[in-house]
């Protein structure tokens, strides 16, 4: 790929940034002009770690309020054992939509939701399993891919997922195996015959699944076991030798127990098939819905080949795709529409706006947010299906899929709600700080720079002098600009005072929530 | 002085309607020839806001005080022999010869000196307060949108229904309206164009070919599609009317009256009309140096008289004028002594204007006291807390309950006489009003007659059918005080049932008929 070797302004910092976090600030955006792309991109490939969810909703059973519960076991009692479910669960909800809030700018938390996506993963009855899965996640989220596949593969929520925690010698189930080839590694392409999709058959889908065998479950909301845990038992696994289709060179997989699958993986990551299916997905995933044949020959190939050189090492080719100078043509810039979680998450990473309560009041309003992402259709812990969100793969549409007439009024809806002072939890006011934005710009009191530079933080292109126009009017309320000078330096001079303060806040309470419903904040 | 006192009849016999519209718009008209307002439901409150400081002293002059004027601002005060008087005391800027013919009308009140406790001279604070309705820092719901909540809760949830389609208010432009902030949502609808009130884009949105271009597009498709007021709104402004020629089309505030008075003529059921005037921040050049009648606060000052004007004759023409009241506002007035700028400087209390047939009086409260020695950075002081008019709007225009009023304000209110001039002369208000219509011989065949007591004013007399439609207006004069005895020729007429509306500013009533 084409290294990019033009400018390197705040336009192409804030693309890569939007591209690769869930919302930069004015200044975070400055700091990567300056540190320059190479050292920028490198960057975002920081490690990021998180606290364990904290029980903070009083039907939980076992744990005190604010310990974590992650290793924990379930109340004996049926019904207290569900409500403690239910409790640890909005605990694991609200916990996401924190760590999304609170990301460092790094590619981690943008990773981790692809590969929740990549896998489809719904939490099968044990919150301690999926918060498992999601670290897994997390752990590999920059990593190796094909480490992160065998690691998923014998994961007690994958394994409760998708019936492998069912699948034996004496009954082989074929719901992984199918998956891991159709979804996860090497793509399913045009049917050539019957059972037989171009890059695999029913053979091996056949193969697979006896290859899975053998791997048991224990934990599930127990009440002696304070772990969900998968164990090999070799009394369940077919050891015979399998035979794979001619796609696969009829390569045949001996039986080598609980080794097995990661033998398999070995060979189904030595299919080219796999390194281009993984790249396409990333590539719809940072840059463009569509490929074009161009695109295919020209970007996909040179990830893939740069993905498998690599040792299915992810960051290489991130690196590299991230640097391109397709990745920063102009073509390419607003092409995506932004999914509910990254509309949402902007709205409040720009400006670095937070919720530190206490414990209940937090924990309630991130869950809120992990609501109303659910409500305008993404629900982080419930893909709609094993193949994810259909946003990212359903042809022609893609990204459209995000928007439709019901959840365009949900996203204006968010828009009113997180630029009001109405939402109160417990007493407590979450909002836009959007008096923090504000002076993290490079002129808060110029109407004009603020309105470029909001423009900057939020819209992928440029808009007309005339638009902008419009919404620095609605700054200044229709005032001359000296006047939003004055009143910004009378804030400045007695910052907490309310008499200052508060007409600031409200004016660009009222500029944000006319650029959140813009059509171009809906893009990135 | 009550209305009725002033009122002054020439000028309306003058007018004359020109009724040969297009059948869809006429029957918009006749829709609304029977909508006398039957309750405040039918109310429409009309406000429109001076942005950024209007300078009341260059507007309603305290002409008994002209030489304390003189001493206070001599660079920017307009001859005393050019300024409009209203009364011995009292004038207007030369430029609101709309507005002085109104206020001869009956239909313009002077509120003076209005504002509010300890002045906030920021424009954005004071505005803040102005749209609350509240001194309260902590108050962020509009004063209308606390009224909104109260007497329709669950918005926005359950709304728009069966029975409120419409927005509650409509604010003209781009901006929802703080006044009416909501506890859960705005009661505002934007629209920049009723005829187009499908567009909710604020900015421009052009598919420039490029991937970018193509989902921007899609989005703002959507957004338009979701616009669920959108076509109620386009369908009452094209099936409404306007008849009035005096809207000048170069003047931004008069387009949207005229807006306005299509979209009540449609029977859109809003209640709050919302108008923005900037401009009105004149810290230098306020006048002009060499002619100080001139300048930029004479031009606003034009646009506003002149399109209010325009407005109310078309609600006249429209037969709305008992419908609709209005208002205007500023953030605050301007300090009493002028800069050496041609200019003025952030002040304190200012007069507001309220316009409309059924305003109670001409001039409310006194003209401020101009002291005869500069006193630096001096404002008006107020005398009418500007929440004092909302409440008493409130009472008299949508009838609220005063408990509810109270629940809504932060002070003790004390109410104003603003907008009772029609409560008591509507007849369905008052049977014992009733002017005893009759029609006979009823069956009737050829001539018959209509017979009804006429008060001294001007009437307009209709000939309405059963679908609403004017067939015929019959009728336009100032009629003498007494028993009419008229008689029409009806054999012309389908076999069916007709009505005579008869209207008067102060009575209506419909009489029925059958041809045979």
């Amino acid at each position: 790929m084409t290294p990019y070797s033009g400018p390197w302004t705040a336009v192409e910092a804030a693309h890569l940034l939007r591209r690769c976090t869930f919302g930069a600030t004015f200044q975070e955006i400055e700091d990567a002009v300056n540190a320059g792309m190479a050292t920028s991109v490198n960057q975002l490939f920081s490690p990021s770690l998180t606290d364990d969810p904290l029980a903070y909703d009083t039907a939980e059973q076992i744990v005190n309020l604010g310990e974590t519960w992650v290793n924990a076991v379930y109340p004996q009692d049926n019904t207290a054992n569900q409500q403690t479910e239910g409790a640890r669960m909005k605990s694991l909800g609200a916990w996401i939509a924190k760590n999304l809030n609170q990301e460092n700018l790094t590619l981690t938390e943008k990773m981790l939701f692809f590969w929740q996506n990549h896998f489809g993963v719904t939490s099968s009855g044990d919150a301690r399993a999926m918060y498992q899965y999601l670290q897994l996640l997390r752990q590999h989220a920059l990593g190796n891919v094909k480490q992160l596949v065998k690691d998923v593969s014998v994961d007690p929520c994958m394994l409760l997922f998708l019936n492998g925690s069912t699948n034996t010698v004496y009954s082989p189930n074929e719901n992984y195996g199918r998956e891991l080839l159709e979804l996860f590694t090497v793509g399913k392409g045009p049917q050539l015959a019957a059972g037989d999709y171009s890059t695999f058959t029913e053979q091996d889908v056949a193969a697979a699944a006896k290859i899975f065998t053998g791997n048991i479950v224990q934990g599930v909301r127990s009440a002696t076991l304070n772990q969900v845990t998968s164990t090999f038992m070799p009394i369940l696994h077919d050891n015979t030798t399998k035979t794979l289709s001619y796609h696969f060179a009829n390569q045949s997989i001996t039986g080598n127990g609980v080794m097995e699958y990661a033998d398999y993986i070995d060979v189904v990551f030595n299919q080219n098939d796999t390194a281009l299916a993984i790249c396409r997905k990333l590539y719809r995933y940072f840059v463009n819905y569509e490929i074009t044949p161009w695109v295919e020959q020209n970007v996909i190939a040179d990830m893939a080949q740069t993905f498998a050189a690599n040792n299915f090492e992810i960051a290489p080719v991130l690196i590299e795709l991230l640097s391109s100078e397709h990745f920063y043509d102009i073509s390419m810039r607003g092409a995506i529409i932004k999914s509910p979680l990254e509309m949402l998450l902007t709205m409040l990473n720009t400006s670095e706006t937070t919720a530190n309560f206490d414990l209940q009041s937090t924990y309630q309003i991130y869950l809120s947010m992990y609501g109303l992402a659910d409500q305008m259709g993404q629900a982080y812990a419930a893909p709609p299906s094993v193949a994810g969100w259909t946003a990212y793969y359903q042809a022609p549409a893609f990204y459209r899929l995000w928007i439709n007439s019901t959840y365009i009024k949900k996203r204006f809806d968010v828009a009113n709600l997180l630029t009001s002072n109405l939402y109160n939890v417990n007493g407590n006011v979450f909002k836009i700080q959007v008096l923090d934005l504000l002076n993290g710009l490079s002129v808060p009191y110029s109407a004009p720079q603020v309105i470029d530079d909001l423009c900057l933080v939020l819209f992928p292109k440029d808009i007309p002098a005339a638009d902008k126009l419009l919404i620095k009017n609605i700054l200044t309320n229709g005032l001359p600009d000296f006047e939003w000078t004055i009143q910004y330096n009378d804030y400045l001079s007695d910052p907490t005072n309310p008499v200052f303060y508060t007409p600031v806040e409200s004016r660009m309470q009222a500029v944000l929530n006319v650029m959140f419903k813009m059509p171009q904040f809906h893009v990135c | 002085m009550k209305r009725r006192s002033f009122l002054k009849n020439g000028a309306l016999a003058s007018l004359s309607l020109p009724f040969v519209q297009n059948g869809l718009s006429m029957q918009a008209v006749a829709k609304k020839l029977f909508d006398v307002p039957k309750s405040a439901e039918d109310k429409v409150l009309v406000i429109i806001r001076m942005n950024g400081g209007n300078d009341g002293l260059n507007m309603v002059f305290p002409t008994d005080q002209y030489s304390e004027l003189m001493v206070q601002r001599a660079n920017i005060l307009i001859p005393e022999n050019q300024i409009l008087p209203l009364t011995p005391a009292v004038g207007l800027h030369p430029k609101m010869t709309g507005m002085q013919t109104l206020f001869n009308e009956g239909k313009l009140s002077v509120i003076q000196n209005v504002g509010y406790p300890q002045a906030n001279r920021s424009h954005f604070r004071s505005m803040d307060i102005w749209t609350t309705g509240a001194l309260d820092i902590n108050q962020t719901s509009g004063w209308l949108g606390r009224y909104f909540d109260s007497a329709y809760p669950n918005f926005p949830d359950d709304y728009p229904n069966v029975d409120y389609p419409d927005p509650f208010a409509i604010s003209l432009g781009s901006e929802v309206s703080t006044t009416c902030q909501g506890l859960m949502g705005n009661f505002s609808h934007t629209v920049s164009n009723p005829f187009n009130a499908s567009n909710l884009l604020l900015t421009s949105v052009t598919n420039d070919g490029t991937y970018y271009g193509g989902q921007i597009e899609y989005i703002s498709t959507l957004i338009n599609q979701t616009n669920e007021y959108g076509q109620q709104i386009s369908g009452a402004a094209s099936s409404g009317n306007s008849l009035s020629n005096l809207y000048d089309p170069n003047n931004p505030l008069a387009v949207q009256l005229k807006y306005v008075a299509q979209m009540i003529s449609g029977g859109l059921k809003t209640k709050v009309y919302i108008l923005n005037v900037g401009g009105f921040d004149t810290h230098d050049a306020q006048v002009d140096q060499n002619n100080v009648s001139e300048g930029v606060h004479a031009d606003l000052l034009l646009r506003i008289s002149d399109a209010v004007s325009a407005f109310q004759h078309d609600l006249q023409l429209l037969g709305l004028e008992q419908r609709v009241a209005g208002f205007t506002f500023s953030e605050f007035g301007r300090q009493v002594a002028s800069n050496g700028s041609f200019g003025t400087d952030h002040g304190d209390a200012a007069p507001l204007l309220m316009f409309g047939s059924c305003i109670s009086n001409g001039i409310v409260g006194s003209n401020p006291v101009i002291a005869n020695q500069v006193n630096n950075q001096a404002g008006i002081d107020m005398q009418i807390d500007f929440r004092d008019i909302y409440a008493s709007i409130l009472k008299d225009w949508f009838e609220v309950d005063p408990n509810v009023i109270q629940s809504l304000f932060e002070q003790n209110i004390t109410y104003y006489d603003l907008l009772q001039g029609c409560t008591n002369s509507i007849l369905e208000k008052d049977p014992s009003n009733s002017q005893g219509a009759l029609v006979y011989p009823n069956p009737s065949l050829g001539q018959h007659h209509l017979k009804f007591m006429a008060q001294s004013e001007r009437y307009e007399i209709f000939l309405i059918d059963q679908q609403g439609r004017v067939q015929a207006k019959v009728l336009d004069q100032h009629l003498i005080q007494g028993e009419q005895n008229l008689s029409f020729e009806v054999h012309n007429l389908a076999t069916g049932t007709y009505y005579y509306l008869i209207k008067s500013l102060h009575y209506q009533e419909l009489v029925g008929f059958q041809k045979q």
